[in-house]
């Protein structure tokens, strides 16, 4: 197992300095040049060309791109080129608040999502299934955007249930009151794929020789559903969540933009907006190493689910 | 007995002593009145010297005082001191400005200044002029003091070499006299200054507090303003709120013409200024979210979305009366801006001076359907530019109207009678018969969408054809200032009220800064000249503003497009609420009755 996890790690390597050269290539070639922005509306060439010099943009780019696999290496990021402030203090004040809304929604999503496919795959073929699965099909055709409008204007307007925007200093004002709506929207958005995915690898394992067999031997139908049926349907489950998880460092913008959450998601548009090289910088390394990270536990995890996997 | 009463009398002392303590305080700002506003987009910092985004400026403009202001009624704008004694003793021809401070003004208190009171003085100005040059800072208006202020280029220029500005350097064009005396000398005469000694990035800073947190000066504004910053979660919410020290300041000003201002007036005068104890900014880029927010009285003023002019403001622009009856006001007021699409005067399908090339951009202007803009793509809420000074700017004429009106009828024979004949499929072609193409450079939004429709269909009107560059704004601003751009669909915001503001844009020598159109006229530079030397208030100088805008017209400069009405929704408990053209903070003159 131990030499297992270096072998991983080591070839996380080679697919790192793919991701840095490739958010490298994309900034400079469609990026834009900041400088232009940064010099406000009347500038001259020798204030731009001063811009250039003090974000290092004017270095070759062997020396820029050696500069950024510095900062990768130590983990400093430098100061964001529209705000001045620490890349390091965006990432660790707005990841907070998207954690706030997007933990929640993984549980319950995964927790609602689970049991209701296990029940709707206990009852195939019958009307409550089908019709489950056409509330998920409509529920699935609808945009995000939509779902967003609609309960902002129903349940914080209309009906007064939850604020229109906003977010507090308090972790618990916030999970409560701010997050309450766009928690339930993203479960409104996420449930129905989630519940089909979920119920087809059910299905898949609901016709298996073992679960006839565990049912003839006169196993209770709770402990075939909850026990069998449910471990076995966990390894493709847990690799569709896994390959979720690295979706936490980068936030809802939508929802967050709606609802005026200080996230994540908003922060990456704005460095976008603003051509703000080391923030985009810093959040793409993140979610790269995030995403290798979460292949290696989604790895370890069908070990310890299922002891017939080998790890190689 | 005795005893008793000479506790009486300490105690009546101290009662004396206290009241005496808190005598300036009495009548200002009301801690518990709090009001809660929005941006929608994010602030960037509050360092006068780094940003230029409006949000930021609006927090700015409550926290740094400059040595002017303007006044909040007068209109057109009237600058009037707001640090100053009074207003500057020029001499030497308009090339030195004497300006004497107030006494007893105090930055707020902060760490910096080792727990003792700090009184502003003009040095305070000095060091926070030349900030704006010293090239670490990189300020976005650093042009409004290059080649202006005897000396500070060259403290500039040495800065650039050695990598750190001499501020204990003296320079003759920005020192302070004594303690209260700021004298400017420039290098010619220049009746704009008063325009930059109000504009909000030239408030003043403390040298100590720069210095001090100049890891991050953006989070650290201590100023000598109404307000002070109180919390600040970036990019989400901005807590202001009044400055215990601040100075006694009564609101006085004066009732325009505009009826309204009799109402304001009735509701603030006499009042000391700021009346509101603490200002909530939320950060709320969605449309929906703001105006959801509004009708949730959740916000106390906003700026209309135009995705939501049809729920807020019938055919007439008038308030729907679902909101006229909650007690809703509507403040509308023309922007201090123009959009126009510039033409490449170095381009070669487009540029140059020949008859031909005038002929086909001024046809070019003719045939673009502006009616249908203002009424289609601004829904109306928009006016014609009818020249290049916007309404409310000094220079602006309200009679004068431009020769290019949309006619495309007129566009067309322009184009035939000049040899741009239509080939078998439709367009045309130039002269010599090659074939012609125009390409208009816009930006990616919904609004550049439907502008480029627009043209698309204007232009096939009269025979041209037509292609759009679609990009993002710092590719076609690099592109621009290095003349590449065949055409390109911009937009300009006072910086100050001031004509000169906007006919800069078309002077020569500014190709490469701020002349993107490149456009290089001897006549009108030769009256532009004239035009810098100048009092504002010279008649001689609006006849001149008058002659470029007919030089720029003939030329076929620009296709000047429309200034933007801006529609503030007030909720009933906003008192004393008017839309400044250029001031933004206008909470500190406002005050907020309870809500009913």
């Amino acid at each position: 197992m131990g030499g297992y996890i270096v072998r991983r790690l080591w070839q996380m390597i080679p697919t790192m300095l793919g991701v840095v050269l490739l958010v490298f290539v994309l900034f400079n070639w469609v990026g834009g040049d900041p400088a232009y922005v940064l010099a406000g509306k009347i500038s001259s060439h020798e204030q731009i060309e001063n811009i250039r010099r003090q974000l290092g943009i004017d270095q070759p780019y062997y020396v820029q791109l050696g500069i950024f696999l510095k900062q990768i290496v130590t983990a400093n990021f430098g100061s964001s080129w529209s705000t001045n402030e620490k890349v390091s203090h965006i990432l660790l004040t707005r990841l907070g608040p998207s954690l706030t809304v997007l933990v929640p929604l993984l549980i319950l999503g995964t927790l609602i999502s689970i049991g209701l496919a296990l029940a709707v795959a206990y009852v195939r073929g019958s009307l409550t299934d089908r019709m489950v699965m056409i509330v998920c099909t409509v529920g699935l055709s609808i945009s995000i955007l939509v779902y967003i409008i609609v309960f902002q204007y129903v349940f914080a307007y209309k009906l007064g249930w939850f604020p229109v925007q906003g977010w507090g200093d308090s972790f618990w004002q916030n999970l409560v009151v701010y997050a309450s709506l766009p928690i339930l929207i993203a479960l409104a958005v996420s449930i129905a794929p989630d519940l089909r995915l979920y119920r087809t690898f059910v299905l898949d394992e609901i016709n298996q020789d073992y679960v006839r067999t565990a049912r003839a031997k006169g196993v209770s139908e709770n402990r075939v559903i909850w026990v069998h049926v449910l471990r076995n349907a966990s390894i493709p489950i847990i690799t569709y969540l896994m390959s979720g998880l690295p979706g936490l460092l980068l936030g809802s913008f939508l929802i967050e933009r709606f609802f005026s959450i200080p996230g994540i998601g908003r922060e990456v548009i704005l460095a976008v907006e603003r051509s703000d090289f080391p923030v985009i910088k810093a959040i793409t390394v993140y979610v790269a190493f995030a995403t290798i990270f979460t292949n290696l536990l989604a790895d370890l995890t069908y070990k310890a689910v299922d002891p017939r996997v080998q790890l190689k | 007995m005795r005893a008793a009463r000479a506790w009486f009398r300490v105690g009546a002392v101290v009662a004396a002593l206290a009241i005496a303590a808190v005598a300036p305080l009495a009548g200002a700002a009301d801690p518990s009145k709090v009001l809660h506003i929005a941006f929608p987009v994010a602030e960037t910092g509050f360092d006068p010297a780094k940003i230029s985004d409006l949000y930021s400026s609006t927090v700015i403009e409550a926290i740094f005082e400059r040595l002017y202001t303007y006044d909040y009624l007068a209109r057109p704008v009237k600058i009037v001191p707001l640090t100053a004694e009074g207003m500057p003793e020029i001499s030497d021809g308009g090339r030195t400005w004497t300006i004497h401070l107030k006494h007893g003004i105090f930055f707020t208190r902060d760490p910096a200044f080792g727990g003792k009171p700090r009184e502003l003085t003009a040095q305070d100005y000095v060091y926070s002029f030349e900030r704006h040059a010293d090239p670490a800072n990189r300020s976005p208006w650093a042009f409004l003091v290059q080649d202006r202020f005897e000396g500070l280029d060259g403290l500039a220029d040495a800065a650039s070499k050695s990598g750190k500005f001499d501020y204990d350097a003296s320079i003759p064009g920005i020192a302070a006299v004594d303690r209260y005396t700021l004298r400017f000398r420039l290098k010619r005469p220049d009746y704009l200054l008063p325009y930059t000694l109000a504009h909000t990035p030239f408030g003043a800073v403390a040298r100590e507090v720069i210095e001090k947190y100049a890891g991050d000066t953006n989070a650290h504004p201590v100023g000598t303003g109404p307000y002070m910053l109180g919390e600040w979660r970036r990019g989400a919410k901005i807590t202001l709120v009044a400055n215990p020290d601040f100075r006694k300041v009564t609101w006085n000003f004066q009732a325009g013409d505009d009826p309204s201002d009799k109402t304001v007036v009735e509701q603030m005068k006499g009042k000391t200024i700021p009346q509101i104890g603490k200002v909530e900014i939320s950060i709320i880029e969605e449309a929906q979210s703001r105006w959801l927010a509004f009708n949730g009285r959740e916000l106390d003023y906003l700026g209309l979305p135009a995705t939501f002019k049809g729920q807020a403001l019938d055919d007439s622009n008038r308030l729907l009366p679902k909101l006229a009856a909650r007690g809703v006001k509507l403040d509308r007021t023309v922007d201090p801006s123009i959009s126009y699409a510039f033409f490449n005067f170095r381009d070669p399908l487009v540029g140059g001076f020949s008859k031909e090339k005038i002929a086909l951009r001024r046809a070019i202007i003719m045939g673009y359907n502006l009616p249908q803009e203002l009424a289609v793509v601004d829904k109306g809420q928009a006016v014609q530019a009818q020249m290049p000074i916007p309404e409310g700017i000094v220079g602006f004429e309200p009679g004068y109207r431009s020769i290019n009106q949309y006619d495309p009828g007129l566009a067309n024979e322009l184009l035939d009678y000049f040899g741009y004949r239509k080939g078998a499929d439709g367009f045309r072609t130039l002269p010599d018969g090659k074939p012609m193409t125009l390409r208009l450079s816009l930006g990616t939004s919904a609004i550049d969408r439907e502008r480029s429709e627009l043209w698309q269909k204007s232009m096939n009107a009269i025979g041209i054809r037509m292609v759009f560059d679609q990009g993002k704004f710092a590719d076609h601003l690099k592109a621009a200032k290095a003349c590449q751009l065949m055409m390109w669909d911009a937009a300009w915001i006072a910086d100050y009220p001031d004509g000169d503001d906007f006919l800069q844009l078309l002077y020569g020598p500014n190709t490469g800064q701020s002349n993107n159109g490149c456009y290089q006229s001897k006549a009108y530079d030769a009256l532009y000249e004239k035009s810098r030397t100048l009092p504002t208030d010279s008649v001689e100088r609006q006849h001149l503003f008058l002659d470029m805008t007919r030089q720029m017209e003939v030329d076929g400069a620009w296709v000047l497009e429309s200034s933007p009405v801006r529609n503030e929704l007030i909720q009933p408990w906003v008192l004393g609420y008017k839309k400044h053209p250029i001031l933004n903070a206008e909470f500190m003159y406002l005050d907020l009755a309870p809500r009913q």
